[in-house]
């Protein structure tokens, strides 16, 4: 297993591998989900309302508790997003036999390509998941705290020279989430696809079983600190006494 | 570079992967969303007002039962003096009944005793009359033969003047 995905094949020059694949499925379950939900959302809420209103309630709550009613108005639905994107993607990697099914290509050997492979194994989703957290940060606070003070948090000439270092710090600290957020993401899925790799060469009866579980709840606890680190930078980047 | 291909960064997959997601933020915000929180938010107020409701409810029967103790304390109140009057009314009554059943009594004695005079009176005159009747016989019959009819006459009528005013006295 490499750590770029597979080419499948191409649409116009654009190559569609096997975690946009994932992706696309991903997308399908969630306007699935929103489908049955959305569209008949009653006030006795039952099966999957429940479960969907239990996820969003939860971090509204939790949003609500740390950044108040106002600002989680707008946190909030990014970071029910994240979640609910991260864990259907991770988890739908979790089933038996996910990467057993082979395509072949041209370039691949006659053992052919995993058709389907965990969409967060691929750096181009957990970079692109990490861009749009950090951007959408920054949007909010630019729209919630004015140009002004947001500008001021990076560049302040107040007790020149050390506010100005904070400032330097501050901006290095904000790329250093692009890379914290894509590559802590990609590294736990894509070290549990190879420990379960491994375990299944080992061993496929048996031996997977609590490997199994151990990655169902990464699966749940990347996307849980995701979503979490999302709604704290947030939460910092949108206060205005910060 | 190198480390770029190796994890098989590629500008159109990262800007594929950043337009998928900003869809499925905007799907997931208008159709999940928007309409959960609605609800959610429906369901808190239908809880609240149930709450309140409720509270109101427990107050309004804390004051029901105050009332319901105030109206049995009054209702007492109002029965004990009903029947207080109404022992009264029955003494009075019974008090009036007595009187006025030995006035009434006092009056058919009285007047018993009054026609037993009256009788009594009228017994006397008759029997005066009877008397002077008899007598006048008597006498008539003792002087018809010494007396002749004008001194019979005569003294038949001092002697009735005399008998007369013997029983007027």
């Amino acid at each position: 297993m490499q750590l770029s995905s597979d080419v499948l094949f191409s649409i116009a020059s654009f190559p569609v591998t096997n975690t946009v694949i994932t992706t696309l499925i991903t997308d399908v379950v969630i306007v699935a989900l929103v489908l049955v939900v959305g569209r008949a959302v009653s006030l006795r809420p039952k099966g999957t309302q429940n479960a969907v209103e239990a996820v969003v309630g939860y971090f509204r709550e939790i949003t609500e508790s740390i950044a108040g009613e106002e600002r989680a108005s707008y946190i909030y639905p990014w970071v029910v997003s994240f979640f609910l994107f991260i864990v259907i993607s991770n988890l739908l990697a979790q089933f038996p036999g996910f990467e057993s099914i082979k395509f072949h290509t041209l370039a691949s050997d006659s053992h052919g390509v995993p058709l389907f492979r965990a969409a967060t194994s691929d750096l181009n989703l957990t970079l692109a998941l990490a861009v749009v957290s950090v951007t959408a940060t920054h949007c909010l606070s630019i729209r919630y705290t004015s140009l002004k003070s947001y500008i001021a948090r990076f560049i302040t000439f107040k007790l020149f020279p050390a506010f100005l270092f904070l400032g330097i710090l501050e901006f290095t600290n904000e790329f250093a989430k692009f890379v914290s957020f894509s590559f802590r993401l990609f590294g736990n899925i894509y070290a549990g696809e190879k420990v379960m790799a491994t375990m299944y060469n080992l061993c496929p009866f048996g031996l997977p079983v609590p490997f199994i579980a151990l990655e169902l709840m990464v699966a749940v606890v990347q996307a849980m600190v995701f979503a979490l680190l999302t709604m704290t930078f947030m939460h910092i980047m949108t206060d205005k006494s910060h | 570079m190198g480390i770029i291909q190796r994890f098989g960064l590629e500008a159109k997959l990262f800007l594929f992967q950043i337009i998928n997601f900003l869809v499925i933020v905007f799907v997931l915000k208008k159709f999940l969303y928007t309409p959960l929180k609605r609800i959610l938010d429906e369901r808190k107020n239908k809880i609240d007002q149930s709450l309140r409701d409720a509270e109101s409810a427990k107050i309004a029967l804390e004051n029901a039962g105050e009332e319901k103790k105030k109206i049995l304390l009054e209702a007492k109140s109002s029965a004990d003096k009903l029947a207080a009057s109404a022992k009264i009314s029955i003494d009075e009554a019974k008090e009036k009944a007595v009187a006025e059943a030995k006035q009434r009594s006092e009056q058919i004695l009285d007047d018993a005793k009054y026609k037993a005079v009256e009788e009594f009176e009228n017994m006397n005159k008759q029997i005066g009359k009877m008397s002077l009747d008899i007598s006048g016989k008597v006498i008539s019959k003792v002087l018809s033969d010494l007396f002749t009819d004008d001194e019979k006459q005569k003294l038949m009528t001092r002697a009735l003047e005399k008998i007369d005013e013997q029983i007027t006295n």
